[in-house]
């Protein structure tokens, strides 16, 4: 077995080890959706327009209840466990066996997801189907189109991460910082409510930052909100910001290890 | 094996004196100073052998061991180990060396040592006969034949460090590093740690370095010692000769049936312990017998013995010595 597999596979069991963890994590994602439903329940509930923002309610629930999950499909932690093995010392046992440090992160990424993506597709896919009840322009195209940007968005929000978990090179103490980070890139990826609703200039800013990519995209393709041309535009730019993120991580981790490698540790 | 040349390793830091004050200044001008962790250390080992590096804390033992292992790069020097410079890491060189930290972790904390060990067989690429024979044999040695599929985070620490070992071993290294194996370790886990490494450098002829603060790992082990303090090389040889290097002294204890005062004990040699009973004196080893038979004709005695001074106390001496130099 290669030894990617072999961490994918222990990631997994990892993950099912703590199961009331998982269970509360759940719980967790299902919180943001209770109150987001009863707020926007609310807004509506109280304004004589049919739309609000250029949404309708429908249109504002389908949105928020995909982007917390696709929030909590691509949602990392690594970063915590890369700045513990940079500054603990830990780094060592990776670099004294002939395997790579992002694959090993990687992989083992992939397979703590999957007691969640067994848990999220389903209802994920059940939202989709309540919403081509509802006849909205949800079609097998935009499915397959919004899956392919998922993934891709899987791997831009991992190599975002990558990079703030190799910051633990510089910064001596990053608690607030990774809390801070994490916060403002769930908001700024559209993950907790569209962003196109501030119009103009913050559409404009969400189309060009990577961050939008990881959240607010896919919902778009998948409630009809983009059309074709913009969901091609939209996936050339994920796989932009994954190559530019990759980059950037690998020369962070070069310049990180020689020093790493000259402070000790 | 291995041939070291004038390893040297120097850290930067930077001082910050102490307070809001000091951190405030510390943002806008760094003073950046150097710690000169290994400062010329030169020796070779053989295959099959195995040494230990004895020395006090931050004497730099942890960190020649690091740069031997390619974790460090050194500031100056030259290493080489079975053919390889280390700090390249090339993966043919990981594949020959292996590498126990005591005070750190390899296993996955939240699962059972077998599954880490397994991971260790995919990333080392061993088959699987192979495997399933090392960890038949070295489970058996070690005793945790029973402990296999226990989650890690359940053993105790005696039990979690013989794990280290072992999924350190599944590729059969040639050259085997250990830092502080045995460190918080009680009694019988770390006699037992050292009678499994014996056997094992004896059966597999790897060739082991093991550092340790404690002498009992380093006399069992090793007949070579490198003793290191500052981060130089201060004595490289057999344990037992450490006391030799510092002048040949001996221990003479004697018993006396009738009290004799400390004026009366100072005729013979230098008194180390004096007590109502009799009395400890450190003499020279050609004097033993003539200060000896002096104390025999002139002092009642009822009982004496001659011994070694203990290693430990030369090799403090040797601390002390290098201190007092540098």
């Amino acid at each position: 077995m290669s030894s990617y597999r072999c961490v994918f596979l222990m990631g997994v069991e990892q993950a099912l080890e703590y199961r009331v963890s998982f269970f509360l994590s759940m719980l967790s994602a299902a919180f943001p959706i209770i109150i987001q439903t009863a707020m926007w329940n609310y807004l509506y509930g109280h304004s004589d327009a049919a739309a609000i923002f250029g949404y309708q309610q429908g249109e504002i629930l389908l949105y928020t209840l995909l982007a917390t999950l696709v929030s909590q499909l691509v949602s990392t932690g690594f970063e915590w466990e890369m700045n513990g093995d940079i500054k603990m010392g830990g780094l060592n046992k990776y670099l004294i066996r002939p395997v790579g440090y992002t694959g090993y992160q990687f992989f083992r990424f992939l397979g703590q997801k999957v007691p969640r993506v067994m848990v999220i597709v389903p209802v994920m896919a059940a939202m989709i189907g309540l919403a081509f009840w509802q006849r909205m322009p949800v079609s097998a195209g935009r499915v397959l189109a919004f899956l392919v940007s998922l993934g891709l968005a899987l791997l831009l929000n991992f190599s975002i991460f990558y990079c703030v978990g190799l910051l633990g090179f510089w910064l001596t103490d990053v608690d607030k910082l990774f809390g801070t980070i994490s916060v403002v890139l769930t908001v700024a990826s559209g993950g907790v409510f569209p962003l196109d609703i501030f119009g103009g200039m913050a559409e404009i800013l969400t189309g060009l930052l990577p961050f939008g990519y990881t959240a607010q995209f896919p919902v778009n393709i998948i409630n009809g909100r983009f059309g074709w041309a913009r969901i091609g535009a939209g996936i050339a730019f994920q796989i932009g910001w994954i190559f530019f993120f990759a980059c950037l991580g690998n020369v962070m981790w070069r310049r990180g290890l020689k020093r790493y490698a000259a402070v000790g540790g | 094996m291995i041939t070291v040349e004038h390893l040297r390793k120097e850290f930067t830091y930077y001082k910050k004196t102490t307070g809001i004050k000091g951190s405030l200044h510390n943002i806008f001008h760094r003073e950046s100073l150097i710690k000169e962790a290994v400062r010329d250390i030169s020796f070779s080992v053989e295959k099959g052998e195995m040494i230990g590096f004895l020395g006090p804390n931050g004497a730099g033992k942890t960190t020649t061991l690091k740069m031997l292992a390619g974790i460090l790069y050194p500031t100056g020097g030259k290493i080489e180990v079975d053919g390889f410079i280390p700090w390249e890491r090339r993966n043919e060189f990981k594949r020959r060396i292996s590498i126990v930290m005591g005070q750190k972790n390899q296993l996955w904390w939240d699962l059972p040592a077998s599954d880490s060990f397994y991971l260790n067989k995919c990333i080392f690429g061993v088959d699987d006969g192979s495997y399933r024979d090392i960890i038949v044999e070295l489970s058996e040695l070690l005793e945790v034949k029973e402990l296999l599929n226990v989650q890690v985070r359940r053993l105790s620490l005696g039990e979690r460090m013989k794990m280290e070992i072992l999924a350190a071993l599944i590729h059969r290294p040639d050259i085997l590093f250990l830092d502080e194996p045995t460190i918080g370790l009680d009694i019988l886990s770390q006699k037992k740690i050292r009678e499994f490494l014996k056997i094992y450098n004896a059966q597999w002829k790897t060739t082991v370095i093991v550092t340790s603060h404690y002498m009992a790992d380093i006399e069992a082990l090793c007949d070579r010692a490198v003793i290191i303090n500052q981060g130089r090389l201060v004595y490289d040889g057999k344990l037992g000769e450490v006391n030799q290097l510092l002048g040949k002294r001996k221990l003479l204890s004697v018993k006396t049936s009738c009290p004799v005062d400390m004026e009366g004990w100072r005729a013979f040699g230098m008194v180390r312990e004096v007590s109502a009973a009799g009395a400890v004196l450190e003499v020279p080893q050609e004097k033993v017998q003539e200060v000896l038979a002096a104390i025999l004709s002139g002092l009642q005695v009822e009982d004496f013995t001659v011994t070694e001074i203990p290693i430990e106390e030369g090799i403090a001496r040797f601390y002390q010595k290098e201190a007092a130099e540098i």
